[in-house]
């Protein structure tokens, strides 16, 4: 199949357009949302979150004893939100520290709704098959109106971020100071927690349980290493998440046997990695281009500057000296005496170098920054 | 009770067992989250080995997937370390990627692979009495139960080994690597053990519930004593009384056993986490009104002693003076009176000399900044606390 047939096909099938609908939504919400939990260090909060509202669900099922998934995401919310506050209790009253805190509530909730789930399987009901995909999730799954839901409760978020974007700012880089303000960071704090578990439990019938973390940290992971700004990072995360989301469609589309949420969680990855890397200013590449671009430019100012000390006791500066005598110095090699030469801060007439006016300048200025430097 | 019914339990108490262990280091270095990564990730390892000897239950399988283990271990450092991303973080992108590859290499090849996805992530102890190890014929128990025992040997052995090592390089990293233990071989040990204990007990019980048996266990006896020791002894103990809790709560309604047995491990965790003497919630909220009434008395006291004036010293006075409602400056008052600390003529307060001598003591406390000896001075004086 090629990308033509591909694009159309997106447009005129009903399962694939709703299928690339709803994952580029949801990459969408959970770049937006994803950006405030890694900045504000809960990136595994959405892990335990997505574990803690499989008991939800389960319960859900019980009560109405139908499928259905609006009510299954109100049993969701409600029990990952018990799990969020249970988190937040034990880490504020007790000296287990978060990490304790997420384990715990990710592994015992987890286990009661597997507990609940496979209870339900021996029960005489034939309506309880299908909810194991709330594990793994199963795009396929997904419902025009599942999709609608998506989008309204994006733009809901949207609007909430919008009308608190300069207090939600304020407590993501300075709580205390918020604090003073007079702003009530705890109902701040809950509102932006609420909307992250909202947006996992979105994500549960599509990616599953178990992979919705990644898809709320990577997006805004690959973001931040592109910038500053938290707009701007905001706003990238959602891009990379709604692309992960269409990527991930369409190479599990085209391919057989391959589940949805995992290509997606992959996509992302793949985003992650390349961000990591390349990024111009925070990335792997760039840095250790710079890192050795100065480790160079040390070497040279080194030479440069020993040979300052032998031509400064001279009266000439350009007063020629044998090359032999750098040899006591270990910041020397031919590349470098070559490079020097180069940039025309030395001469080199056979075995005699003799420093250049300019290479004079250049050194002793270089001797007056650093000078400059520790004494401010 | 039949045998395979003793043999499940004997295999989830052991299970219970090795995994509390390194569970309760994990716990104090603040690396519990860590065990989640692994419980994750050793998924492609068990799947590549898997296609490299396409048998279950080859030793190659438990090799691959603690390699695994150790790997997702050096990936989240290598990530930390570059400082593009916190640490969390770093375990939040590395465990599912590595996940989403295992489930794909598996629908990938779903024909020849007999390892069902959500077989990996709960287990099911239930099976585990039908593999059996045999030797020449002759029946040696369930082959699960002997892959646990070996790790659950070696582990011990470990911990008895090397106990003083990891105490020290837990609790004061800085001194183990001044006495000569290297951290990084340490650090790396204990994670080797715990992917190794990980991938044995996962095949028996799943990958979530190996999260919950190593963390809860710990945590819970870590609400009850402080004693590395007494620690390690009531997480052992905690993990196979939930283990055999489990098992018959599983058995009364026929469901997931791992499911039943996290289950029983969290209700253990929240009656301990409710009503524990020392760190339970109830006694820290209990605790935290006794503080706040204390200082609101030593507030008092305090004032009390600046003022001689009688209009000052007004019991009606204080309410609008120290901005308190009714009912607490009654509750302080009270408390002050029952403590021999005040006394009252007419409405007028007054220090009593123990009063002055407690107020002495606290301000001398205060200004020299040893606000903790205020508790030790607080047992000295009070007869009632508040």
């Amino acid at each position: 199949m090629d990308l033509q047939e591909y694009i159309e096909l997106v447009f005129t099938d009903y399962t694939l357009r709703t299928i690339t609908l709803g994952t580029a939504v949801l990459g969408t919400i959970c770049g937006m949302l994803g950006s405030f939990a890694v900045l504000r260090k809960q990136s595994l909060l959405g892990d335990a979150i997505s574990h803690a509202a499989l008991p939800g669900i389960a319960i859900a099922f019980l009560i109405i004893e139908t499928k259905n998934s609006a009510i299954f995401l109100v049993g969701a919310l409600i029990s990952g939100l018990i799990g969020t506050f249970w988190i937040r209790g034990i880490t504020s009253k007790t000296h287990l520290k978060s990490d304790t805190a997420l384990g715990l509530i990710l592994s015992l909730f987890f286990g009661f709704g597997m507990l609940l789930l496979t209870y339900i399987q021996k029960m005489p009901n034939a309506n309880q098959a299908g909810l194991e995909s709330y594990l793994f999730g199963q795009a396929a799954t997904l419902l025009e109106s599942d999709v609608w839901l998506m989008v309204i409760v994006t733009g809901i978020s949207l609007i909430i971020l919008l009308l608190f974007w300069k207090e939600l700012k304020l407590l993501l880089f300075d709580a205390d100071y918020t604090k003073t303000l007079g702003f009530n960071t705890q109902f701040l704090d809950i509102l932006i927690t609420s909307f992250i578990v909202v947006a996992i439990v979105l994500g549960l019938q599509t990616v599953g349980v178990v992979l919705m973390s990644a898809m709320l940290l990577a997006p805004a992971a690959a973001a931040r290493q592109w910038t500053n700004n938290l707009a701007v990072m905001v706003i990238l995360a959602a891009i990379f998440g709604a692309f992960s989301g269409i990527f991930g469609t369409a190479i599990s589309a085209s391919q057989n046997n391959l589940s949805t949420g995992p290509v997606i969680v992959l996509v992302a990855g793949v985003f992650v990695l390349f961000s990591f890397i390349f990024s111009p200013r925070r990335g792997l590449l760039f840095r250790e281009i710079r890192f050795r671009k100065n480790r160079n430019d040390l070497q040279l100012h080194k030479t440069l500057s020993f040979m300052y000390n032998i031509a400064k006791t001279h009266e000439d500066i350009s007063h020629p000296h044998a090359i032999r005598i750098l040899n006591n110095f270990q910041g020397f090699t031919r590349k470098s005496l070559q490079k020097l030469e180069n940039k025309d801060y030395v001469k080199i007439k056979g075995n005699m170098w003799s420093m250049t006016k300019e290479g004079y300048h250049i050194a002793a200025n270089l001797y007056d920054q650093l000078i400059k430097e520790e004494d401010e | 009770m039949n045998s395979a019914q003793i043999e499940i339990q004997l295999i989830a108490s052991l299970v219970a067992i090795a995994c509390a262990i390194p569970g309760t280091f994990l716990v104090l270095r603040k690396m519990a989250l860590i065990t989640d990564a692994i419980s994750h990730s050793i998924l492609p390892g068990i799947v590549i080995g898997f296609f490299i000897t396409h048998d279950l239950s080859s030793p190659l399988l438990i090799v691959m997937a603690a390699a695994s283990g150790v790997l997702t271990v050096v990936l989240v450092e290598f990530i930390q370390k570059t400082g593009l991303v916190k640490e969390d973080t770093a375990i939040g992108l590395v465990f599912p990627a590595l996940f989403s590859i295992g489930i794909i290499l598996i629908a990938k090849n779903a024909n020849d692979v007999h390892l069902d996805v959500d077989a990996v992530l709960l287990g099911e102890l239930a099976f585990a009495p039908f593999d059996r190890l045999a030797l020449d014929g002759i029946d040696l128990g369930p082959k699960s139960l002997w892959i646990i025992g070996t790790i659950l040997l070696i582990t011990l052995g470990l911990l008895f080994a090397f106990f003083k090592e990891l105490k020290v390089s837990t609790f004061d990293a800085g001194l183990a690597s001044a006495l000569g233990l290297s951290p990084v071989v340490i650090h790396y040990g204990l994670m080797t053990v715990s992917s190794i204990t990980t991938v044995g007990a996962f095949d028996a019980v799943g990958a979530i519930l190996v999260i919950a048996l190593m963390i809860a266990p710990a945590a819970t006896a870590y609400l009850l004593t402080n004693d590395l020791k007494k620690l390690l002894v009531l997480a052992v103990l905690f993990g196979v009384g939930s283990a055999i809790a489990g098992y018959w709560v599983a058995y009364a309604l026929d469901a997931s056993i791992s499911g039943s047995m996290t289950t029983v491990l969290g209700v253990l965790f929240l009656m301990v986490y409710l009503f524990a003497p020392a760190k339970g919630l109830f006694s820290v909220l209990y605790r935290q009104k006794q503080q706040r009434i204390e200082v609101s008395l030593l507030t008092f006291l305090l004032h009390l002693r600046n003022h001689k004036e009688e209009e000052e010293r007004h019991v009606k006075h204080l309410n609008e003076h120290i901005n308190w409602q009714k009912v607490r400056s009654k509750s302080v008052l009270d408390l002050a009176l029952k403590n021999n600390m005040i006394t009252i003529h007419k409405d007028v307060v007054s220090l009593t000399p123990k009063g002055k001598k407690f107020t002495t003591e606290a301000i001398d406390y205060i200004v020299t900044n040893k606000n903790s000896e205020i508790e030790n001075m607080k047992d000295r004086f009070f007869l009632f606390r508040g």
